[in-house]
């Protein structure tokens, strides 16, 4: 079976799963680095970017280029409302947290059903159709994928690296009283990453949605993808997610292709559940103290 | 779910106060309960039975209610969400057996579903119509006592539409199969695999957990079994419009067919030009004149895409209550008993109603109609041919 074209087919469905999952997780690994609250309610964002990109773009035939971002950033400036009324009670409450917003993710999706039923629909490709290289088949609405979530990636380290509201964010990470006393406005930078990880969950959900399809309930697997990528990872970790997300979405094209879909998901929680007993903290994420 | 739920007490409340406000039209309330996927992939189904019973029931309550034994029911509905699963709907089927206290139930459709809630229903002895290709619906502890089958099932569909490839695809010599790792996977699909093997062809078949949507690196192991045509089988329509945009994005160039589910509109929904070519059994064709009246209620009563669950429980939903009027009773022993006796009974849409199963599941309660193959041309599902059932 193995072949040289099967092997890059795999190879090149791994990158193109690895750039979902990253999208998917960055957002999800930002809050809780930041701000260490487990955002339970990720997937209910992702949907609402969906939706979003499903009006703006499929709709009302707003350009892709701007109708991607538009989307995204009108559900983060929408959800500093949620931010202000719900996410606020839960800063520094990790445990507390998963529960709060796993009561506000169900009340977000079952208001969705209200809404649209939770019928699935699509949201149509920017880009329809493939490119062959050699045989190896590449869907280009993929492509379009693998270039945003490294875009997003490289932009969110160098942010979060090197500017100044990058570095102020860390400060925060690392001990929001000291970042206080030092002059940083804490509540205005824990509203600026609420909203670039929301940005970017939605980002992600509109990718999802065209990837796949898109109704009320859609958000549950980015979630639990994006909690699998974070643990493998390591949580708050950004190179973390880039490596979570390729081991994640390499081991899913590799065992799939080549040894069946049970096997697949077998050895990924199987690694999951290894990697929590032997090393908690995930591979790149540091010990809490 | 919940939504239905308070929806369907909102109305008997709203009943119970007109019925109040109106003493000479003395009713009382007939609730019918439905288990249905109201989340999750197997949604277009679940939507669609609701939608189809639903209208049957409006149409009896329209024209005045459902006259029994010297009472006029209004007739209302009780849905629960069974998420195409089994534990779902167990529990679904254990609210309405004995808290809600219902005899009539329309649903589930699906084997994971439908097995798992008979065994609630059966010795309750809740008249229960479902819609699930595994034999054991039929062929069970309870004998088919009071359950009834209203859909064609694949032992009844796969024989005549393996025939017709052999027929009409001569250069098709292996199948390849992509199913849940589930009741639907164990129980249907091994008949389906048996009627290819029946007639000659070579069957390849693999297997993914429920709740996947990326099915690329399954069906690029599939293509390097060489298959000639992808077969996708009982999958849910959230799952099968998935496959098949996947396996056109990776490059599949063979014949794409479902033998199973019903309605091809919402996987070209999901899989957008990309089901261009797809073969697709379905149960009934739209713009036939007879249909117009119900697609026409549908529309005005909803929005969406109609599929083929509304049509099947449409006429479930009349067949059962023509067999209550029959009966002149609520009793469904007596119901039961009218339902095995409608045969040649002329139904809105699907012609005369037929049973069949005895010999097969060792009761008649297998419903037995035409049905068509679909392909998707021009973004729209026309028919090909139409096939009788075995």
């Amino acid at each position: 079976m193995l072949s040289p074209i099967l092997l890059g087919q795999a190879v090149v469905n791994g990158i193109s799963l690895s750039a979902i999952y990253i999208l998917v997780a960055l957002g999800f690994t930002l809050l809780f680095g930041i701000m260490r609250v487990v955002n339970f309610a990720h997937g209910a964002f992702a949907m609402l970017g969906g939706y979003a990109l499903y009006y703006v773009y499929g709709r009302w035939g707003v350009p892709y280029l701007i109708a991607a971002p538009l989307s995204a950033l009108g559900v983060a400036l929408a959800a500093l409302v949620l931010e202000r009324l719900v996410y606020r009670w839960f800063y520094q409450k990790m445990f507390q947290s998963m529960i709060g917003l796993l009561g506000l993710e169900m009340a977000i999706v079952f208001t969705a059903v209200i809404i649209w039923d939770p019928h699935e629909r699509s949201v149509p490709a920017a880009l329809a159709g493939i490119v062959e290289v050699g045989g190896i088949i590449v869907p280009t609405d993929k492509l379009v994928i693998v270039g945003v979530a490294a875009v997003a990636l490289a932009a969110f380290y160098l942010f979060t690296k090197f500017s100044k509201y990058g570095l102020a964010m860390r400060a925060a990470a690392q001990d929001v009283e000291i970042a206080a006393a030092q002059g940083i406005d804490t509540t205005r930078i824990y509203q600026l990453a609420f909203v670039i990880a929301i940005f970017m969950a939605a980002l992600a959900g509109g990718f999802y949605a065209q990837t796949y399809a898109l109704s009320p309930l859609m958000g549950e697997r980015p979630l639990m993808m994006a909690f699998i990528v974070v643990i493998l990872g390591g949580m708050g970790s950004i190179p973390g997610v880039a490596l979570g997300g390729i081991i994640l979405g390499f081991a899913e094209s590799f065992l799939g292709t080549f040894y069946g879909g049970s096997v697949a998901v077998f050895a990924s929680f199987g690694a999951v559940i290894l990697l929590l007993i032997f090393r908690p903290w995930g591979l790149l994420g540091t010990p809490e103290t | 779910m919940m939504m239905n739920a308070k929806a369907a007490m909102a109305a008997v409340c709203g009943l119970a106060a007109l019925a109040a406000a109106q003493p000479t039209v003395a009713q009382e309330d007939l609730k019918v309960g439905v288990i249905a996927a109201l989340s999750g992939g197997g949604t277009a189904w679940g939507l669609g039975l609701q939608r189809g019973v639903q209208i049957a029931l409006d149409e009896v309550n329209t024209a005045g209610g459902l006259k029994v034994a010297g009472k006029t029911y209004k007739l209302s509905m009780v849905a629960f969400d069974d998420q195409y699963n089994a534990a779902q709907a167990k529990t679904a089927a254990e609210r309405l057996v004995n808290q809600e206290k219902i005899s009539f139930l329309f649903g589930p459709v699906g084997s994971p579903g439908a097995l798992g809630s008979l065994p609630v229903t059966q010795p309750a002895k809740v008249l229960q119509f479902v819609d699930g290709y595994a034999p054991a619906i039929l062929k069970n502890e309870w004998h088919a006592g009071y359950v009834f089958r209203v859909n064609n099932s694949n032992r009844e569909f796969a024989g005549p539409i393996v025939k017709w490839i052999r027929q009409t695809m001569p250069e098709v010599k292996k199948i390849g199969m992509i199913a849940p790792n589930d009741a639907v996977g164990q129980a249907a699909v091994p008949i389906l695999v048996d009627a290819y093997k029946k007639e000659g062809f070579d069957v390849w078949v693999e297997y993914y957990e429920r709740g996947s949507k990326e099915f690329t690196p399954l069906i690029v192991r599939m293509m390097a079994q060489k298959v000639d045509l992808f077969e996708i089988n009982s999958n849910a329509p959230g799952e099968a419009g998935l496959m098949v945009k996947q396996a056109r994005q990776v490059g599949f160039r063979g014949k794409i067919l479902q033998s199973g589910g019903a309605g091809v509109d919402e996987m070209i929904e999901i899989a957008g030009p990309l089901a261009e070519g797809f073969l697709k059994y379905d149960v009934i064709e739209f713009t036939a004149p007879e249909v117009k009246p119900l697609v026409d209620a549908y529309n005005k009563k909803y929005q969406g895409i109609i599929n083929g669950m509304v049509p099947i429980y449409y006429n479930a939903a009349h067949i059962l209550l023509e067999a209550i009027r029959r009966a002149d009773s609520l009793d469904t022993t007596k119901v039961r008993d009218e339902i095995e006796k409608m045969e040649g009974w002329e139904t809105k849409m699907f012609g005369k109603l037929a049973w069949t199963g005895q010999a097969e599941y060792g009761a008649k309660h297998q419903i037995a109609q035409p049905f068509f193959i679909k392909e998707v041309k021009g973004g729209k599902g026309t028919v090909k041919t139409v096939l009788k059932p075995e």
